[in-house]
C-alpha cells in the first residue's frame, strides 16, 4: 500500500468511536424515529469504547507516541501522533462527555421526538473533535479538529430555544468565528515562518534561527494564545462564557466547562509543544492572560448569586490556573497544565452534576439561586457532601486534596522559572478563590430553612432522583474521593 | 512504621467517621460521640508517646510524578510539639463534656477537633516539605467550621467574619509558604526536610535566598502571627469555642514558628541573616503592640488572645537572633506559650461560659472568694504570662532577650541591643496587664454573683495544665535537652555554610543581597550542597 496514507484503526479508535457512534445514531433515528433512550445508550457505549481505546496510549513511556495516518515516503511524518499527555487528555474528554450524556438523559423527556438523537450525536461529534485535536500533528488536522470540537456546541446551546439560549449561542458563535479567524492567521504565520505544515519542534527550531522568521513565529504564538484564549475562556477573551452557560441546559454547560476545555487546552499544548524551543518572550503573553483570568474570574465569581454564573466565572479563573504553568518554559509546564486541567475537570463535573440532579428534582428555575442550596448537606447528605467536596477541591483545601495538589503542580514550574510576581499573583488569587467557593459552601453547611416553600422539596426520596443523574453524581464523587486519597491516579495520566 | 501510620490514622478515621455518622438520619448522641472522640484522642496520645520513645520512620511514595512522599518521623524539635498536640487533643475533647457548644451536632464538633489534631500532628511529624504544606492546610476547614458553627452563639455575623478572616489570612500565608517551599525544593532537588536543611540554601543565589526567605517569612508570619499581619488572631480566638481557642493558640500558632525553624532558619541561613533585622523589628513591635492592647482591652478572652501576639513576638525574636541560645529560647517559648495559653483559654473560656460574657467592666464576684481553684489557676496562668521566674514562660522569654542582646556575628549588634531593651519593656507591660486582670477578676471581696468553681473533668484538665506550667518552669531541661542536638546542628550548619566574609557586610543597608553572589560562588552548585 505504498503511496497511500497508512491507517491504523486501533490507534485511531479514541477518535473513531465517538464519530462512528454519531453516524450510527443519526442513521438509527432515520430508520426508527420512535426510539427514545436507545440513543443515549449507544452514545454511552461509543464513549466507553473510546475510553478503553486510550488505555494503551496511557501506558506509554514518556517521549513515545502512537502514530498513524503517516505519509508515504522517507519523512515518516504522521498526521496523528498521541503521546502520553495526549492520551490522558483524550481520556478526560471521553469521560467528561460520558458524564454529560448521562446528565442530558433526563432533559430529553420534555422535548419533542428527534431531539435526543440530534443532541447526543452533536455531543459525540464535538467529543470526536476534542480527542482528535489532542493528537493532531499538522496544521490542517489541528484547525479542522478544533472546529469540529467547537461548532456542535453552538448548536447544542441554541437547541434549547428561548431568548437566553439564542443569546448564548450567538455569543458562542461570534466568539468561535473570531477565534477561528485568529487561529487561521496563526496557522498562516506558522507556515510562513517554518515552511512546514507539521507542528514539529524541529521546524520551529529551524525557523527560530533566522530573526525575521522568528518574529513571525512569535506572532503565531501570540495569535494562538489569543485564539485559544477565546475557547478556554481566558480573560480578556472570556465575555461569552456566562451568557452561553446560562443559556444552555445544565448538561451542555457541563460539556462547555469540561470537554470543550479539554479540546482547547489540547490545541494549545499541541502548538506550544512545538514552540517551547523559542524561549521566554513569546510566553509572557501567557503569563499576562493567566494572571488576568484568575483575577477577573475570581472577582466576578465573588459577586454572583446565580450558581451557573458563579460556575461560569469560576471556569474563567480556573482556566487562568490551567495555563499558569505554561508561562514557564519546560516540559514540566506542559504536564503541569494537563494535570491541573484533569483535577479541575473532576471537581467541576461533580459540581455541575449535583446542580443538574437537584435542578431535575426541584425545578432548575429557583435552584439556580445560591440561597436555594441552604442546608443541602442536611437535606440531601449525598448531594451536599458531593457538592461540598467539589467546592473544596476547586478551592484547593483539604479534604479536597486533589485540588490542593493541583495547585502545587501548577505553581511548581512557575517557581522553578523564578517568576515571582506571577507566583504572588497566583497566591493572592488562591485566597480570592477560597472566598468564592466558601461563599457557596457556607450556604450548603447552614441549617435548613424552616420554611419549606423557600427550599423546595424537604427531603427527596431516592426514587425522586433520575437514575442517570445519580450514576453521574456517584461516579464523579467516587472519582474525586479516590483521587483525593491517591492523586497519582490523576497526575500519573499526564506524566 | 505501623505505629506512625496509626498515630495519624486514628484521628483521621475517627474524625471522619464522627462527621459522616452525623449525616445519617439518626445523629449520634452527645455521649456516644464524645466517647468515640475520647477513645480516639487517648489512643493517639499513647501512640505519640510511643512514637517519641521508639522514633520510627515512615517513608512511602505517594505521588511519584511529583516526588511527593508519605514521610514521617519524630526528632528533638518535633517531639515536644507532638506531645503537646496529642495531650491537648485529649484535654479539649474531655473538657467539652462540661459545656458542649451549640450550633451543630456533637459528632461534627468532636470530629472537627480530631481533624484539627490530625493536621497539627501531620505538620509536626512530616519530613517532606510539600507534605508539610498539605498537612498545614488540613487544619483550616475543620477550624473554620469550629469557629463558624460552634463559636460564640450570640452573634452570627461576628462568627462568620472571624472564621472567614482566619481562613483567608491563613490561606494567603500558606500559599505564599508553598511558593517558598517549591523554590527550596526546586533548588535542592529534594523535598526531604533534613536534606533541605543540609543543603543550607545551596543552589540558590544569595539574592534568591533572600527573596525565598522573605516569601516564606511573610507566609509563615501570618500564621505565627507576626505584627502587622496578626489582625486575624484576636477575633478568631475570641469567637471560637473554648476547645477551638485552645487548639488555635496552643497548637496552630506553633505550626508557624515550627515552619520558620524548619523552612527558613535551617535551609536558608543566609536569607534569614539578611532579613533578621526586619524580622526582629516586627517581633518587638508585636511584643509592645500586644502588651499595650492588653492594657486597655475590656474583653478578657480578647485580652488573652492579644497576649499571644506579644508572646509569639519573643519566639520570633529568638529565631531572628541566629544563635543556638536564641533558637533554643524560641523552641522553648513555643512550648511554654502552648501550655500557658491552653491553661488561660480553658480558664477564661470557662469563665465566659459562666459569666455569659467576658467583659471586664462588669462587676463580678472575686474569684479568690467564690471559686478558689479556678482563681489559683488563673493566677498561675497570668503569673506565667508575665514571665515570673520559676514558671514556664520565664525561661523562653528570658533566653530570647539574652539571645537578642548577644546575637550571631552577622547580625547588627546595636539594633539587636535595642530590640532586647524593647522586649524588656514588653515584659513590664505584661506584668501590667496580668496584674490588672488579677486585680479585677481575682482580688476583691465581692461575693455576688457567684460562679461555680471548676469541677469534674474541667478540674482535671485545668489542674494538669497548671502543674505542667510549674513543672516545666522548675525543670526546663525536659524540653531544652530534647531540642538541643537538633538546634546545635542547625546553627552549626548555618555557621559552616555561611561564607566567612558575611559578617563584614553592612547589616541593614539595602546592598547585602547584591554584594554576596561573588563571595558565595561555592554555594551555587546544587549537587555539591545536596551531597554534603
Amino acid at each position: 500500500m505504498t503511496g497511500l496514507v497508512s491507517v491504523d484503526p486501533m490507534v485511531l479508535l479514541p477518535v473513531l468511536a465517538p464519530v462512528i457512534g454519531a453516524f450510527a445514531l443519526l442513521l438509527l433515528d432515520v430508520l426508527l424515529p420512535r426510539l427514545r433512550w436507545v440513543h443515549s445508550a449507544i452514545a454511552l457505549l461509543a464513549l466507553a469504547v473510546g475510553t478503553a481505546a486510550t488505555v494503551p496510549g496511557l501506558a506509554q513511556q514518556p517521549g513515545d507516541s502512537r502514530s498513524t495516518l503517516c505519509l508515504p515516503g522517507g519523512g515518516g511524518q504522521c498526521l496523528y501522533q498521541a503521546g502520553a499527555v495526549a492520551a490522558g487528555l483524550q481520556l478526560a474528554a471521553l469521560v467528561t462527555a460520558f458524564v454529560t450524556v448521562l446528565l442530558a438523559w433526563p432533559e430529553h423527556r420534555r422535548t419533542e421526538r428527534g431531539h435526543e438523537a440530534v443532541v447526543v450525536s452533536l455531543l459525540l461529534a464535538a467529543t470526536g473533535g476534542a480527542t482528535a485535536i489532542a493528537a493532531a500533528h499538522d496544521l490542517g488536522s489541528w484547525l479542522v479538529a478544533l472546529e469540529l470540537a467547537t461548532l456542535p456546541t453552538v448548536a447544542l446551546v441554541a437547541l434549547r430555544r428561548g431568548r437566553r439560549a439564542v443569546d448564548g449561542a450567538m455569543a458562542l458563535l461570534t466568539t468561535s468565528l473570531t477565534s477561528f479567524a485568529v487561529l487561521a492567521m496563526a496557522a498562516g504565520c506558522w507556515y510562513a515562518a517554518s515552511g512546514s505544515p507539521f507542528l514539529d519542534a524541529s521546524a520551529a527550531l529551524a525557523a527560530a534561527q533566522d530573526p525575521a522568521r522568528r518574529a513571525v513565529l512569535v506572532l503565531a504564538v501570540v495569535l494562538v494564545v489569543g485564539g485559544i484564549g477565546f475557547k478556554l475562556s481566558l480573560a480578556p477573551f472570556h465575555a461569552w462564557t456566562p451568557e452561553a452557560y446560562v443559556g444552555a441546559p445544565v448538561s451542555i454547560a457541563t460539556f462547555l466547562a469540561a470537554t470543550s476545555k479539554v479540546a482547547a487546552l489540547a490545541a494549545l499544548l499541541v502548538f506550544l509543544h512545538a514552540v517551547t524551543a523559542l524561549g521566554a518572550p513569546a510566553l509572557t503573553a501567557i503569563a499576562i492572560v493567566a494572571g488576568l483570568s484568575m483575577t477577573v474570574g475570581n472577582v466576578m465569581a465573588l459577586r454572583q448569586d446565580d450558581v451557573i454564573r458563579l460556575l461560569a466565572w469560576s471556569t474563567v479563573a480556573q482556566a487562568g490556573w490551567v495555563v499558569l504553568p505554561l508561562a514557564a518554559v519546560s516540559s514540566l509546564a506542559v504536564r503541569a497544565a494537563g494535570g491541573y486541567l484533569l483535577a479541575y475537570l473532576v471537581a467541576t463535573v461533580l459540581a455541575f452534576a449535583v446542580v443538574a440532579a437537584l435542578g431535575h428534582v426541584g425545578g432548575l428555575g429557583h435552584l439556580r439561586e445560591l440561597r436555594a442550596y441552604r442546608g443541602l448537606l442536611r437535606r440531601h447528605p449525598l448531594m451536599g457532601a458531593a457538592l461540598g467536596l467539589a467546592l473544596l477541591s476547586l478551592a484547593g483545601l483539604p479534604p479536597g486534596v486533589l485540588g490542593l495538589v493541583a495547585k502545587v503542580v501548577a505553581l511548581r514550574p512557575v517557581v522553578a522559572g523564578q517568576l515571582w510576581v506571577l507566583a504572588v499573583v497566583a497566591a493572592v488569587n488562591a485566597v480570592i478563590g477560597v472566598a468564592v467557593y466558601l461563599r457557596w459552601l457556607r450556604v450548603v453547611l447552614q441549617r435548613p430553612d424552616p420554611d419549606p416553600a423557600v427550599v423546595g422539596a424537604p427531603l427527596a426520596a431516592w426514587r425522586d432522583w433520575h437514575p442517570a443523574h445519580l450514576v453521574a453524581v456517584v461516579l464523579a464523587f467516587v472519582t474525586l474521593v479516590v483521587t483525593s486519597l491517591a492523586p497519582q491516579l490523576v497526575f500519573g495520566l499526564v506524566s | 512504621m505501623i505505629l506512625l501510620a496509626l498515630t495519624l490514622a486514628v484521628p483521621a478515621v475517627a474524625g471522619t467517621a464522627l462527621i459522616l455518622g452525623d449525616r445519617a438520619p439518626v445523629a449520634a448522641r452527645p455521649l456516644t460521640a464524645q466517647l468515640v472522640a475520647l477513645v480516639a484522642s487517648v489512643v493517639t496520645l499513647v501512640l505519640t508517646v510511643w512514637d517519641v520513645v521508639q522514633q520510627p520512620v515512615v517513608d512511602q511514595p505517594w505521588v511519584p510524578t511529583l516526588g511527593l512522599r508519605w514521610h514521617f518521623a519524630v526528632d528533638g524539635i518535633s517531639a515536644p510539639l507532638v506531645l503537646l498536640t496529642a495531650g491537648l487533643g485529649v484535654a479539649v475533647v474531655a473538657h467539652a463534656r462540661r459545656h458542649l457548644p451549640t450550633g451543630g451536632t456533637p459528632g461534627t464538633f468532636y470530629g472537627c477537633l480530631l481533624l484539627v489534631e490530625l493536621g497539627a500532628l501531620g505538620t509536626f511529624l512530616t519530613r517532606d516539605a510539600v507534605l508539610f504544606f498539605i498537612a498545614f492546610e488540613t487544619v483550616l476547614i475543620p477550624m473554620w467550621i469550629l469557629i463558624n458553627r460552634f463559636g460564640d452563639p450570640r452573634d452570627a455575623a461576628a462568627r462568620s467574619d472571624a472564621a472567614g478572616r482566619f481562613l483567608l489570612y491563613t490561606v494567603l500565608g500558606s500559599t505564599l509558604m508553598l511558593i517558598g517551599i517549591l523554590a527550596l525544593v526546586n533548588a535542592a532537588g529534594t523535598a526531604d526536610l533534613d536534606r533541605l536543611a543540609a543543603s543550607g540554601g545551596a543552589g540558590l543565589s544569595p539574592t534568591t535566598q533572600a527573596i525565598v526567605a522573605a516569601i516564606l517569612l511573610v507566609g509563615l508570619g501570618i500564621k505565627v502571627p507576626l505584627w502587622p499581619v496578626h489582625t486575624w488572631l484576636p477575633p478568631a480566638h475570641t469567637i471560637a469555642p473554648t476547645g477551638g481557642s485552645v487548639l488555635l493558640a496552643a497548637v496552630l500558632l506553633k505550626m508557624g514558628t515550627y515552619g520558620i525553624v524548619r523552612l527558613v532558619a535551617a535551609p536558608l541561613p543566609h536569607g534569614l541573616g539578611v532579613l533578621a533585622p526586619y524580622l526582629g523589628g516586627a517581633a518587638v513591635i508585636g511584643i509592645i503592640w500586644g502588651g499595650l492592647a492588653c492594657l486597655v482591652e475590656r474583653d478578657l478572652k480578647w485580652l488573652v488572645a492579644y497576649s499571644s501576639v506579644a508572646h509569639m513576638g519573643f519566639v520570633v525574636l529568638g529565631i531572628a537572633s541566629g544563635t543556638d541560645t536564641g533558637l533554643q529560647a524560641a523552641l522553648f517559648a513555643n512550648i511554654a506559650h502552648g501550655v500557658v495559653s491552653a491553661l488561660l483559654f480553658f480558664v477564661v473560656g470557662g469563665l465566659k461560659e459562666r459569666w455569659g460574657s467576658a467583659d471586664l467592666g462588669v462587676a463580678r464576684a472575686a474569684l479568690r472568694e467564690v471559686s478558689p481553684r479556678m482563681g489559683l489557676s488563673l493566677v498561675i496562668g497570668f503569673a506565667a504570662a508575665l514571665g515570673l521566674p520559676g514558671l514556664v514562660t520565664f525561661w523562653g522569654e528570658w533566653l530570647a532577650m539574652y539571645a537578642a542582646w548577644s546575637p550571631a556575628a552577622d547580625r547588627p549588634v546595636g539594633l539587636f541591643h535595642a530590640y532586647a531593651v524593647v522586649a524588656v519593656i514588653g515584659t513590664a507591660l505584661a506584668a501590667g496587664y496580668a496584674l490588672r486582670v488579677l486585680r479585677v477578676v481575682w482580688a476583691g471581696d465581692r461575693l455576688e454573683p457567684a460562679v461555680p468553681d471548676v469541677s469534674g473533668v474541667e478540674r482535671w484538665v485545668v489542674g494538669v495544665l497548671t502543674l505542667t506550667v510549674a513543672a516545666l518552669g522548675v525543670w526546663p531541661r525536659a524540653v531544652l535537652d530534647s531540642t538541643a542536638p537538633v538546634v546545635a546542628e542547625i546553627v552549626h550548619r548555618a555557621g559552616v555554610s555561611t561564607p566567612a566574609d558575611l559578617g563584614s557586610l553592612p547589616p541593614i543597608s539595602g546592598l547585602p543581597a547584591r554584594e554576596v553572589p561573588r563571595s558565595a560562588g561555592d554555594s551555587r552548585d546544587p549537587r555539591g550542597g545536596a551531597a554534603s
